[in-house]
């Protein structure tokens, strides 16, 4: 009896609904009704009131963490163009008073920007793109084929995600510092009687890094693993039988037909791959110990010998703000690069379907 | 069944099929054989590198931790095994380890809830349709391209630089004028908005923490963000459609369909911001275990000790975590 009842009532409700639908088509049809019945029947309803209130919430929600998340650039931005004496000026808050572009210079010039950004980006494009095509490769074993410990090896892979490699930071150095596998090269060498030194010292060059990124062992690369995986589980099997009948091998398949069609999800994961290692210093303070022969640009964040004058030196805030521009000009290309792909970007991560 | 007669089933299903037959039977098999090949021809760069680089990583890691380590002059290194004492050390000489180490567990416990509920609303949020929708969302996926080591290692140089200035300037009583840190609000204001209300100096002290917290959450939850997005797209829309017709307001919608559907991703982004957030440098337990593992007197052996402590402290949480979460869980069919 209830359950009719409240069906009885949720007829006529939408009966209404429908009614009142049907009178704001016949008004609007027929335009020569007052302006004010119109208006009243648009707007002075308790509808159009809680979706008016939630836009409103919503926007200045939305506007104030957006803040949260730009002013410290923003402050950083306006900071990098003062000059000393803006500092001493307590009236100067956010606009410089006596803008200069020194600090840029300075930085640019005496901390070898150019050169460790040169490197930055040799290094980082290494890196994202090897990392990509390996794990988009481990990715799609791990989705489209079926052999035995399938299971328990990728297990494994989610291991390599959730240890942190600041645990292995001592074997991490110590591999490649002393680089062997399993201790072969080194057996071999004490059997001839010769220092057991193993294969070497991988050390600042571009090796342990890379030997990391191709074995999809790097930094979040079980993230990555994953998230291909995901994708891929999400393409139909159809279309690869589609180009088998076609006499397509597997390795065909994948290189013809399955990356192609995967770039948006490629460009994800080469984002965060490329960024990551661009700002990343764990790895690049471990494997690249000499900064002379082999600048990067998160060691150039010190104060520029030009600027560090007596008059400076007594200045915090000014000496703050020299770093942040470091930070800054660090950071300025990836923001450039990312403002160009965040489509693709929250595409790709939209259509991933990441699931469970 | 005792042996013998499984033996005799063994043998009937396996006797000789009619030759036509058992060559078809191979040659599926041979397909689908040469198909798993494929896979692990697919999978083998992780083989290999987990085999021969990673696997002998933790070993020695582990090792390490129950050593002591001196770098030879000429090359190499040598290693003497002192059992338990590396672990000892951690846990009951080391005066500020333990105390650390429970003051951060305490603080993730505080943080992950927080950043798990906002990125599911912000997800939320940003997945309506509305007006500069792209461009919020650029914006809210900013801290998960920019905001990694470098920020963070500059900020803690700045903040080490100020503490610096503040005790040379005990004695002078130096206020700092020109703020431009990351803090979105002082001290100084909140105190002067309390004020007049005369409540303590400890909900000052709370707020204060609070709001400068919103930061750091904003921060952490990009990549939650992003899963979530992608979550909530993966839902279809007709579900949605049939709770609008059955009369369900848009508060029941998303307790009664989005809420479990996306509780798997919940799980999945629990799991990552408890690994993101003990691995992230400005961890209180990693910067320690840097120091430590910088300072000259055997210090790396103890952080490798040290950091297998926390991972497993780490781990058990996850495992309690997990665990509880799993429960609760709802797991729509896929396409078995």
């Amino acid at each position: 009896m209830d359950m009719t009842a409240s069906n009885k009532k949720k007829e006529k409700e939408l009966k209404k609904i429908q009614q009142r639908e049907e009178a704001i088509k016949r008004i609007k049809a027929q335009e020569k009704l007052p302006f004010w019945t119109l208006m009243k029947y648009k707007f002075l309803t308790l509808y159009f009131a809680k979706k008016l209130l939630w836009i409103i919430f919503r926007l200045v929600l939305l506007i104030g963490i957006s803040y949260v998340i730009l002013f410290p650039y923003v402050s950083k931005i306006s900071g990098s163009f003062m000059s000393p004496q803006d500092f001493v000026d307590t009236s100067v808050k956010l606009i410089s008073k006596y803008p200069t572009l020194d600090t840029y210079k300075a930085i640019i010039n005496d901390n070898q920007y150019y050169k460790a950004l040169f490197n930055t980006t040799v290094l980082s494009g290494l890196c994202a793109v090897s990392q990509m095509l390996t794990c988009a490769i481990i990715g799609y074993g791990f989705s489209k084929f079926k052999f035995r410990f399938k299971g328990i090896l990728f297990v494994l892979v989610i291991l390599t995600m959730i240890i942190p490699h600041d645990t292995l930071q001592l074997s991490l150095f110590m591999k490649f510092r002393f680089f062997d596998i399993w201790g072969i090269v080194m057996g071999v060498q004490k059997l001839f009687g010769a220092s057991a030194t193993g294969i070497g010292n991988l050390l600042n060059s571009y090796w342990p890094l890379a030997i990391l990124s191709l074995t999809g062992l790097a930094f979040k690369n079980g993230l990555f693993i994953y998230i291909m995986r995901q994708y891929f589980n999400g393409v139909p099997d159809e279309l690869e039988e589609a180009a088998y009948v076609d006499g397509a091998g597997v390795l065909k398949t994948f290189v013809r037909i399955i990356l192609p069609m995967s770039v948006p999800m490629l460009v994800t994961v080469f984002m965060f791959s490329f960024s990551w290692q661009w700002s990343d210093t764990f790895y690049t303070n471990l494997f690249f110990t000499d900064t002379k022969t082999f600048l990067l640009l998160p060691n150039i964040v010190s104060i520029p010998s030009s600027l560090d004058t007596q008059f400076a030196a007594k200045m915090i805030p000014y000496e703050e703000a020299i770093r942040n521009t470091c930070g800054l000009l660090i950071l300025a290309p990836i923001v450039l690069i990312y403002l160009f792909a965040q489509r693709t970007l929250i595409e790709g991560v939209e259509r991933s379907g990441i699931t469970g | 069944m005792d042996k013998i007669a499984k033996k005799k089933i063994k043998a009937i299903e396996e006797k000789p099929i009619t030759p036509k037959k058992q060559s078809k039977v191979r040659k599926v098999r041979s397909l689908q054989k040469q198909k798993s090949r494929m896979g692990w021809f697919f999978i083998a760069p992780f083989l290999i590198g987990f085999f021969l680089i990673y696997l002998p990583m933790i070993y020695e890691s582990l090792k390490f931790s129950f050593n002591e380590i001196k770098i030879l002059t000429g090359g190499g290194f040598e290693l003497n095994f002192v059992g338990w004492e590396n672990y000892n050390y951690a846990l009951f000489q080391d005066a500020e380890f333990i105390l650390i180490l429970g003051r951060s567990i305490l603080d993730l416990a505080l943080n992950i809830p927080a950043i798990v509920i906002f990125s599911l609303f912000m997800a939320v949020l940003l997945n309506q349709k509305m007006k500069g929708r792209a461009i919020f969302r650029a914006i809210f996926f900013i801290p998960v391209i920019v905001s990694t080591g470098i920020i963070e290692s500059i900020d803690l140089q700045n903040s080490l630089a100020k503490v610096q200035e503040s005790i040379a300037d005990m004695s002078s009583g130096g206020m700092d004028t020109t703020n431009m840190g990351n803090e979105i609000i002082s001290k100084m204001d909140v105190q002067v908005f309390f004020s007049g209300m005369k409540v303590g100096q400890e909900l000052v002290t709370y707020v204060q923490d609070l709001v400068n917290n919103v930061y750091s959450i904003i921060n952490k939850s990009g990549v939650q963000m992003l899963i979530f997005l992608a979550g909530l797209q993966s839902i279809s829309p007709a579900i949605y459609e049939s709770c609008h017709i059955d009369g369900a307001s848009s508060w029941e919608t998303f307790w009664k369909i989005t809420f479990p559907m996306i509780s798997p991703m919940i799980l999945v982004n629990t799991v990552y911001t408890v690994i993101d957030s003990f691995t992230s440098k400005s961890n209180e337990v990693m910067t320690y275990i840097e120091k430590i593992y910088d300072s000259p007197a055997n210090g790396d052996v103890h952080a490798t000790a040290m950091s297998w402590i926390y991972f497993l402290v780490v781990i058990l949480l996850l495992a309690i975590i997990g665990g509880i979460l799993s429960a609760y869980v709802f797991y729509q069919k896929r396409d078995a």
